[in-house]
């Protein structure tokens, strides 16, 4: 970083000769040292998983959620700051239900994050404001089944003119990623937080743009991954936390919730069980680098 | 040209499919706020209880809405079920103003406790209740409002409302639908109007009989035998009987069968 | 030339005359609902042993027209409460989108939404006695029917006054003359709720719905029923009065062309 010290790291909105903007990358900096949250988008859904570091042996477990649900469909995970995560979801639920009072009817996850994007993007222009310090992951799933409008008491014409479109296709899952400069992609697999890299090297081997990933099987890798992932700061303890949203004839009816308890333990037994074996093969290798720290 | 419409004078006819057009430029709202839910209410102290009482029916026009809907509260008091209040408050009338107006003086009466570390006193309670009814003078909460405790000397104490405020305390008090029915009564057995003592004179020299706290269970009685009268000449009130007793022990609530015809 | 761009694409005034505004109401009390407009008629619920039955028909009207047929008035809150709406049907949608919202944002809340049906039903009559005191009613009658904080049946009744009771069974608007009494007769009131059964209590519905067809000008013979239990809600929409017999009818005189 050829520029800092130079002052233009020092005020919001400010760009560097070279076309930088400062504290929009320290705030990626904050994003890098958050635990690590990943989204898998499946064939039948879309799983969110965090690894949330335990602080303090005071917290009690379970508690301290670090997934929020946005309306009935969406799902947002953050790596970061958490407050910051915490005003970002709240904007997010504002607009999916201003949205629903203007169209009556739920948000599409792709104009939800096209919302947020531009929200954050806001914290980049102004001198009074600082980025938000998070990079947050947003899953949901678009019905696809025919919604009734909020409200709608009949079922219109069964036949005839105002009669249904017959074979119409819509909706699906949708995953998206915003980073703290407000760029946002959608993705088949997310990745952010300290444990990146690791997390993406692994969603990269599950090919899920060929859409052959169940569901169920997506809540096993997501939790394996994060065990992965969690290999790069082994030092703290950490509790994993995941949601899913199913397709409308699916599990979750397309609402997004918490993966229930049964699948829970079993994923997380199996992401355990997929780390012993990977740790008797790497343990010499373990102790030569424990030995460098 | 200006629009035909607009030179056709009011009184002239339109057309046979249209209806004339009505002198009055404001159109008057039909919505009318007040419905009458019926029910009586009766209050009654003694030197040392108070005691406050109301049918369960709930009415609209002829219909009986539920057979148990109580008109008497415990306000103040630590939890929903009204344990630890020292006031109680019977509302009769529009059923909907009297259950805000409950809220609204029980939730003053928390507040004063919260803030102040000690229970309203009856007599500033009822200071109160009168200010929450006068706040809406000109939208009147359409209820008889009764309000019950112990006074400072632990004397039954009867506050009774009319629903823009006015009060005043009450040895005994009938509101609602049958108090036309209920109140001669009580004036002539609690009060002992137009009772004499035998013997004592001809004429004007007669000497009435004074009146003098009743013991509680004779209250009782007269509660009991107000209410079964009233139910048999009105048809608003019935179906059941809900009694509170506040004593410096505390509040009894009891509940007697009326008829339900 | 006018330079001021308000005056831009509109008639001269020195041609045409000033712009008449009388048709907008600048004076005067500000209107509101004064009367409903589309509307559905009465509702029928009853409390069994382990739960509530509500049903409505599937008609609404506007005034003596049967509009809409196929609109469902028994509306949802979570998995766990009923509302049965008579009256208003706008009125209807704009209270069912506020539930609905209110129940995602319920929803936010790990322990998901923990409002029961009584929780409902104070909230409801709250909002109907606000509106009906801005003199701005929300026009209609509701049941609500579901569980109170206890796990105990709960049905209760709030209008567009904010008046509001509870009783084991309830109907609205029509269903109040001519329901309640079928009702009372099967379940009188003293009756504990263990003895009513679950098949009794929708078989009385049933019934109830079928007299309300036969008397009530404004009904119609397609309905919804729905039944909540601790399993939850059994909600069914597109039912119809079966085994009517119009035999009464041959036997009533005096209305109409027939006077003998």
């Amino acid at each position: 970083m050829t520029s800092i010290g130079t002052g233009y790291d020092l005020s919001n909105s400010v760009f560097s000769p070279d076309g930088r903007n400062f504290q929009v990358e320290y705030a990626v900096k904050a994003v890098e040292n958050g635990g690590t949250a990943i989204g898998i988008r499946c064939k039948d859904g879309v799983v969110l998983a965090v690894e949330k570091i335990v602080t303090s042996k005071l917290l009690k477990a379970g508690a301290n959620k670090r997934i929020a649900s946005v309306d009935r469909h969406v799902g947002i995970v953050s790596a970061g700051l958490v407050p910051d995560g915490r005003h970002f979801v709240s904007r997010a639920r504002d607009e999916a239900s201003s949205w629903r009072s203007t169209y009556k009817g739920p948000i599409p996850t792709s104009a939800l994050a096209n919302r947020l994007g531009g929200y954050v993007q806001a914290y980049t222009l102004y001198s009074s404001v600082r980025p938000f310090g998070i990079t947050a992951i947003v899953g949901g799933w678009d019905s696809e089944a025919e919604l009734p409008v909020d409200g709608q008491v009949g079922t219109g014409p069964k036949s005839g003119s105002g009669g249904k479109v017959e074979g119409a296709k819509a909706g699906g899952p949708g995953l998206y990623m915003i980073e703290p400069s407000g760029l946002y992609w959608g993705y088949y697999g997310a990745a952010t937080g300290k444990g990146r890299q690791t997390a993406k090297a692994e969603l990269e081997k599950l090919d899920l743009s060929a859409g052959n990933l169940s569901l169920v099987d997506g809540v096993k890798e997501a939790a394996r991954i994060i065990y992965v992932a969690h290999e790069d700061s082994k030092d703290k303890d950490f509790e994993l936390e995941m949601t899913w949203i199913s397709s409308v004839d699916g599990p979750t009816k397309g609402r997004h919730e918490e993966v229930p308890k049964e699948l829970f333990d079993e994923a997380e037994k199996a992401a355990k069980q997929s780390m012993v074996g990977d740790d008797e093969e790497e343990e010499e290798k373990t102790q030569g680098e424990q030995m460098e720290e | 040209m200006t629009s035909l419409m607009g030179n056709q004078s009011r009184g002239e006819t339109i057309g046979y499919s249209f209806s004339e057009p009505t002198s009055a430029n404001v159109k008057q709202h039909s919505f009318y706020p007040y419905t009458d839910n019926g029910g009586s209410t009766l209050g009654i102290t003694g030197s040392d209880f108070a005691i406050l009482a109301g049918d369960t029916r709930s009415t609209s026009g002829y219909n009986i809405n539920s057979r148990m809907v109580p008109k008497v509260f415990r306000i103040g008091g630590d939890d929903e079920t009204g344990e630890g209040a020292q006031v109680l408050l019977s509302v009769v009338g529009f059923a909907a103003d009297g259950n805000a107006l409950k809220e609204k003086l029980d939730t003053m009466v928390k507040m004063y406790k919260y803030k102040h570390g000690k229970p309203m006193s009856v007599s500033a309670c009822a200071q109160r209740l009168s200010t929450i009814l006068y706040e809406k003078r000109f939208f009147p909460y359409y209820v008889h409002a009764i309000l019950a405790g112990l006074d400072e000397e632990g004397v039954g104490a009867l506050y009774s409302y009319d629903p823009v405020g006015s009060y005043e305390r009450e040895q005994c008090r009938a509101a609602g639908a049958a108090s036309s029915l209920i109140m001669p009564f009580l004036d002539n057995q609690v009060n002992f109007k137009n009772q004499y003592i035998p013997g004592s004179g001809a004429g004007h020299a007669l000497e009435a009989v004074k009146a003098e706290p009743l013991p509680k269970d004779t209250v009782k009685q007269l509660v009991r035998d107000a209410f079964t009268s009233a139910v048999e000449r009105h048809i608003e009130v019935g179906d059941g009987l809900q009694m509170m007793i506040i004593t410096k022990e505390g509040i009894e609530e009891v509940f007697i069968p009326l008829k339900q015809d | 030339m006018n330079h001021f761009p308000e005056a831009w694409g509109r008639p001269r005034n020195d041609v045409y005359g000033a712009y008449d505004h009388s048709y907008l109401q600048t004076t005067g009390p500000k209107a509101h609902t004064s009367s409903p407009a589309v509307t559905g008629t009465s509702v029928v619920g009853v409390k069994f042993n382990g739960g509530v039955a509500i049903a409505t028909d599937n008609l609404a009207s506007y005034g003596s027209l049967a509009r809409f047929s196929d609109v469902k008035r028994l509306r949802t809150f979570g998995d766990k409460a009923i509302v049965g709406f008579g009256g208003d049907v706008s009125d209807m949608q704009y209270l069912d989108r506020l539930l609905a919202s209110m129940d995602i944002n319920e929803n936010y809340s790990p322990r998901g939404n923990m409002l029961n049906a009584k929780n409902l039903h104070t909230y409801l009559a709250k909002v109907f006695y606000k509106r009906r005191s801005e003199f701005n009613p929300l026009w209609n009658h509701v049941l609500v029917a579901g569980f109170d904080g206890e796990g105990e049946p709960f049905l209760s009744s709030a209008d567009l006054l904010g008046t509001t009771f509870s009783a084991p069974h309830l109907a609205t608007g029509f269903g109040a003359h001519l329901a309640v009494p079928i009702l009372r007769r099967k379940f009188p009131e003293g009756m504990p709720l263990e003895e009513i059964s679950q098949e009794d209590a929708v078989q009385a519905l049933k019934d109830c719905l079928k007299v309300l067809f036969y008397r009530d000008a404004r009904s119609i013979d397609k309905y919804s029923i729905a039944v909540v239990t601790k399993d939850g809600i059994d909600l069914k929409e597109d039912e119809q009065i079966q085994g009517q017999s119009w035999a009464f009818a041959e036997r009533i005189k005096g209305y109409g062309a027939q006077t003998v």
